[in-house]
């Protein structure tokens, strides 16, 4: 089975260390903790505050650092003067690419690529200068402080404009990333000459930013030649690679601890200049540094989901049957080749049946910050076209959306060279999402009103599914019970807020009766876990789940040994249930933990689990159908989401809460991609962005998101995919929701704005366009 | 960051006008636009002087005449909730509704509202712009998806306030105390248009105070609404909008204002809106042709030809929203 190269992006860089492989373990069958609405380990430390995430984290003696960044989209770097910040109150040291420390740092060849502050300056955000003061204050004063001479360079702001003759160059290799990629299954030529309709349509996307609630940033501090960085990451074995490659540190004294975050979506997958900023000026100073990032520089510099351009051809014929789809894709991925049109495609290869296929993608450079996953790289920009096209090939044929899209729902994966799914859910999404949604019945109710106000009422599907979610190895996780029955789980992951931590600690729960907010967790340190990769690609549960579920069976065995010889009974009939060892067969043979003679002995018993491979030549691979309603006003081009009703599979249900919460949360971040996000650059004048403040970068507000938000899990009992049956569910849940959302507009209105974010300013001059408003 | 500057509360009027003496000393209300101007360096000062002490300064009062007085102190929120704004003045009270977000409203003052400085995303950033003193209005030629398209000359915001074009609308009038003594601005004549005077945006001189707004009674017959459009649910500036104070004789519009929000660097009186409407009953009819009079001469930017239509539609239906 050929994966797609970019499907696991979120080890992109890493190397993988091999383990050893848990024994296979039985699916569950009736679960008592796994699947229940329980709330957060975790959630009093997170709403009280004693939660410390790295922003919190004081150290005796810490100094604060901060960035000096270009202001000019492209530039060269002549001269850096610091004498004046570096005489400055409370300033303490003060670095620059000509500094030699600067010049101590090796380039990585994943994720820093340049010098550290490179006087080449291709994006505006580019590091140029840092400092370490005694206070927050004065490190920014000191920044002002900085005297530099910049020679302003041409710049290129808009990817459409790249392969212009005479376009200004982002590098001296061109402005193109890398070569055109082609993907191709039979003959797409063919293909539209069977079609009974054909139809053609361009699509683009704005460049959508990840601004996670918490910003960027970290703790350094130095003890001899160990540094330990306290860093808000998705991964802090990425970050301990990265910073110990860059600083050219064995990995043993790079120790990173990223107990809390706030959310990243991909921005805090890999490593950032500011953390080995961060280390230099703690090394410079010997004292702890704390650096965190602002708003601005957040947007700025540490990813994207970059603008994108699609066109997508596609052939039907009377009966529904797809005949051929060709997509042309091209994105930026900013002043560096960092995915502008990563998984673009997916999308148009893998949702539905098509024998023939051709897919071209370009990325582009621009000077702007370079791109970084996002929630699903590229899928809902892909589902933004397939899903359009798709209710524009109903309409043509006149066949249901939902209708079309369940006939040709396949049942292997053909982009893999076709093969299946360990479970596909995919119609069971549309036909039961249908169903709950009330899809024929609204649908038939808008029909018989018409549609005659200003204020107009749409439907609209959207399905998708996603490349990851299977997850796989490596992972190692290890389960200790002591003599008093308590117990404690050591995992390598981060909860990155999905509730990662509550999941495992169920998982451990379900195998070993007891509570699951009695099992302790000590998680995401490189200096006390085992390897784990970076929580990105929803593969977060269906990777760990497993080898957490080994652990805790590893060390129930040893348990159980133990009792069978106290008790004197077969092993086979023993079971452990809340903090008792219990009999199955006769209730009399029981006896708590604490009293277990050889536990006692021990103190403590420890099991460890690991992640086996994924079923071999299957796809692990999640799916969705959102189903919403809007109501657009005609003559002001304001859109209300009245609704959505979210069909998943995602394998099984750990917990309702925390599934809930994902699937809520991306349909959420969908409404953002689909209707108010955008990144604003001076194209025509500066370069410079222009909403650069969380106040012109508009997220959507509650009054954006529909009260009225439906989750329908769809449990194919995939007793295949994993030993929890879980596929991921984080990334699914924003691909449809804005294709969904614009095939209601387009319900509603006649008028298909095929470009996002379909905010007033779009759709009125659409609407005007064909004489409404 | 913030600039150093020195701060001082002042605990009556007459110690604030003095504090204000200095050059280079600003009002802070709320703050909530300032801090951010200043924070964002898009001007500098040596001193604060902060008149959130001066408890006379707030509330909503009768005036005794049918009309009110409302203290520049007075909250947006607590004019959005007053049952007195709500009952004579819906326009008012709905404009108030339409600022920003809860918190914003419950910290900033109407007073500061009226004052508050352009949303102009170039002028807020990095850039030297005319406004600023420098030679450039880089909307021009720009990202000017969101600047005006009426009254631009040299300069192309549009005023954000939402609570002023329903002021302006009700006739109301500013209350001015300076170091000289007190002055009386009709909201109309309050804000500067970028025609006049490109660095300013009101009348009031260094060191004046605004007191007070006062609300003329409501004339017999009076409706009244504000319609905003923005490109999300809350926490934004208008698009367009459209503040309406139309006094009726049964169905005929007798006389009125009609102003408009997120259309031109002040707040924009459409006379040749009303000219179509005074004396008319609101059919759709009418209501189409206001639309398309509150439009007549706009000369909209490279990005903002949206709003040619979008103020044709919002105005229509406010209209006919107004007319039920
Ligand atoms: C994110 C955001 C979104 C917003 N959205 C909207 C919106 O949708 N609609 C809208 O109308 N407004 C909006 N605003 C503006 C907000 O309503 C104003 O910030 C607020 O009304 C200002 O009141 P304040 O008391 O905090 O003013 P301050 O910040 O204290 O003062 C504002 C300015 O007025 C001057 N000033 C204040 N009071 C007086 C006085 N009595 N006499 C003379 N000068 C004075 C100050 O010197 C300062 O220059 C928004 C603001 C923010 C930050």
């Amino acid at each position: 089975m050929k994966e797609h190269p970019d499907a696991q992006y979120y080890i992109r860089g890493i190397e993988l260390p091999e383990t050893e492989v848990s024994t296979d373990l039985e699916p569950w069958g009736e679960t008592r903790v796994v699947g229940k609405p329980l709330p957060r380990v975790d959630g009093y430390e997170r709403v009280s505050g004693t939660a410390v995430y790295p922003a919190d984290l004081t150290l005796p003696g810490m100094l604060y650092g901060a960035i000096l960044r270009c202001p000019h989209p492209h530039a060269m770097v002549t001269a850096v003067d610091v004498r004046r910040a570096a005489a400055m109150p409370g300033v303490r040291a003060a670095l620059t690419a000509f500094t030699p420390l600067d010049r101590a740092t090796r380039p990585h060849a994943d994720m820093i690529r340049t010098q550290l502050f490179d006087p080449h300056c291709r994006f505006q955000g580019e590091a140029v200068a840092a400092v370490a003061a005694e206070t927050a204050y004065q490190a920014r004063d000191a920044l002002r402080a900085i005297q530099v001479q910049y020679e302003e360079r041409p710049f290129l702001a808009d990817e459409r404009k790249a392969l212009e003759p005479g376009a200004p160059q982002v590098r001296d290799s061109g402005n193109q990333a890398g070569e055109t990629q082609v993907y191709q299954r039979g003959d797409v030529a063919r293909g539209f000459a069977e079609a009974d309709v054909v139809l053609d349509q361009e699509y683009r996307n704005e460049c959508e930013i990840h601004t996670p609630m918490e910003l960027h940033g970290c703790v350094a501090r130095w003890d001899g030649d160990r540094l330990t960085l306290w860093e808000s990451t998705q991964g802090v074995y990425n970050v301990q690679m990265q910073v110990a490659a860059t600083l050219g540190m064995p990995f043993s004294l790079v120790r990173v601890v990223g107990h809390y975050m706030g959310g990243g979506f991909g921005s805090k997958l890999q490593t950032s200049k500011y953390s080995v900023v961060a280390a230099l000026l703690a090394k410079t100073t010997a004292r702890p540094v704390k650096l965190v990032l602002t708003r601005e520089e957040t947007l700025l510099a540490v990813g994207n989901r970059p603008a994108s351009n699609m066109r997508l051809k596609a052939g039907v014929k009377r009966d529904g049957t797809i005949t051929a789809m060709q997509f042309w894709g091209s994105g930026a991925s900013g002043s560096e080749p960092a995915g502008g049109v990563s998984l673009l495609d997916w999308p148009v290869r893998d949702t539905y049946t098509c024998a023939n296929v051709r897919t071209e993608l370009t990325d582009l450079l621009i000077n702007a910050g370079p791109a970084r996953p996002f929630r699903a790289p590229g899928h809902p920009q892909g589902a933004w076209a397939l899903e359009q096209m798709m209710d524009a090939l109903a309409e043509a044929i006149g066949m249901d959306p939902v209708a079309l899209r369940v006939r040709n729902v396949p049942t292997v994966s053909q982009a893999r060279g076709n093969v299946p799914y360990t479970s596909t859910g995919l119609r069971q999404c549309l036909e039961q999402g249908a169903a709950a949604f009330g899809w024929d019945a609204v649908r038939a109710e808008i029909a018989r009103q018409g549609n005659r106000g200003t204020v107009k009422r749409g439907v609209g599907v959207a399905a998708g599914l996603w490349v990851a979610g299977g997850g796989g190895p490596p992972s190692t996780a290890v389960v200790k019970i002591f003599a008093d029955g308590s117990v404690n789980l050591n995992m390598g992951a981060s909860d990155i807020g999905t509730g990662t931590k509550t999941v495992m600690a169920m998982v451990v729960a379900e195998e070993l009766g007891v509570a699951p907010d009695a099992v302790e967790i000590e998680h995401a340190d490189t200096g006390s876990t085992q390897f784990a990769t970076g929580s990105g690609g929803s593969k977060t549960v269906p990777t760990e789940s497993p080898a957490v579920r080994a652990a805790a069976v590893d060390v129930k065995r040893q348990l159980l040994e133990l009792a069978a010889e106290e008790l004197k009974v077969e092993v086979s009939t023993l079971t452990l249930r809340d903090g008792k060892v219990v009999s199955t067969q006769d209730p009399a043979v029981t006896r708590s933990l604490t009293e277990l003679q050889g536990l006692r002995r021990r103190r403590s018993l420890t099991g460890v689990g690991y992640r086996g491979p994924n079923p071999a030549n299957k796809a692990v691979t999640p799916f969705a159908a959102q189903f919403c309603e809007v109501e657009v006003d005609t003559a002001s081009g304001e859109v209300r989401v009245v609704r959505f009703v979210a069909a998943h599979d995602s394998g099984r249900v750990m917990n309702q809460l925390t599934y809930q919460n994902q699937v809520f949360g991306g349909i959420t971040m969908g409404i953002g991609f689909g209707l108010t996000e955008e990144r604003v650059l001076d194209v025509d004048q500066t370069g410079k962005m222009a909403n650069l403040n969380w106040h012109d970068y508009k997220l959507p507000t509650m009054l954006d998101v529909p009260a009225d938000m439906t989750c329908v899990p769809i449990d194919p009992k995939d007793t295949e995919c994993n030993a929890t049956g879980a596929k991921g569910i984080g990334e699914p849940a924003t691909i449809p929701t804005a294709a969904a959302i614009g095939n209601a507009i387009y319900h509603a209105t006649g008028v298909r704005v095929t470009h996002t974010p379909v905010d007033p300013l779009r759709l009125v001059a659409a609407l005007a366009e064909r004489g409404e408003g | 960051m913030l600039p150093p500057f020195s701060y001082v509360r002042a605990q009556s009027l007459d110690e604030a006008l003095a504090q204000l003496g200095a050059s280079d000393t600003r009002i802070s209300a709320g703050g909530s636009d300032l801090l951010g101007c200043l924070r964002d360096e898009v001007f500098t000062c040596s001193k604060v002087v902060s008149l959130s002490r001066l408890d006379a300064l707030r509330g909503i009062r009768d005036d005794g005449r049918g009309g009110v007085r409302i203290g520049a102190l007075t909250t947006i929120a607590a004019v959005a909730s007053d049952p007195v704004i709500n009952q004579r003045y819906p326009v008012l009270a709905q404009a108030a509704r339409a600022v920003a977000s809860p918190q914003l409203r419950h910290q900033g003052t109407l007073g500061g509202n009226l004052c508050q400085k352009p949303r102009c995303w170039y002028y807020r950033g990095e850039f030297h712009c005319s406004r600023k003193g420098g030679s450039t209005c880089y909307a021009l030629a720009g990202e000017n998806q969101f600047h005006c398209i009426l009254g631009g000359q040299g300069c192309y915001i549009v005023h954000p306030s939402d609570t002023a074009p329903a002021l302006v609308a009700l006739d109301a009038t500013v209350q001015i105390a300076g170091r000289g003594g007190t002055r009386r601005v009709p909201m109309a004549r309050f804000h500067v248009s970028p025609r006049d005077d490109i660095r300013r945006e009101t009348v009031l001189e260094a060191g004046e105070i605004v007191t007070a707004i006062d609300i003329p009674a409501a004339p017999r017959g009076l409706r009244s609404s504000y319609r905003k459009v923005r490109a999300r649910g809350a926490w934004d500036f208008a698009l367009a909008g459209v503040a309406l104070a139309l006094q009726f004789d049964g169905a005929t519009v007798r006389a009125g204002r009609v102003v408009l929000s997120g259309a031109a660097p002040i707040p924009w009186r459409s006379e040749a809106v009303e000219r179509v409407i005074i004396g008319q009953a609101l059919t759709p009819e009418v209501a189409a042709r206001a639309g398309d009079a509150a439009v007549e001469g706009a000369q909209p930017l490279k990005r903002n030809g949206y709003k040619v239509p979008l103020f044709r539609g919002v105005v229509r239906e406010a209209l006919l929203a107004l007319a039920q």
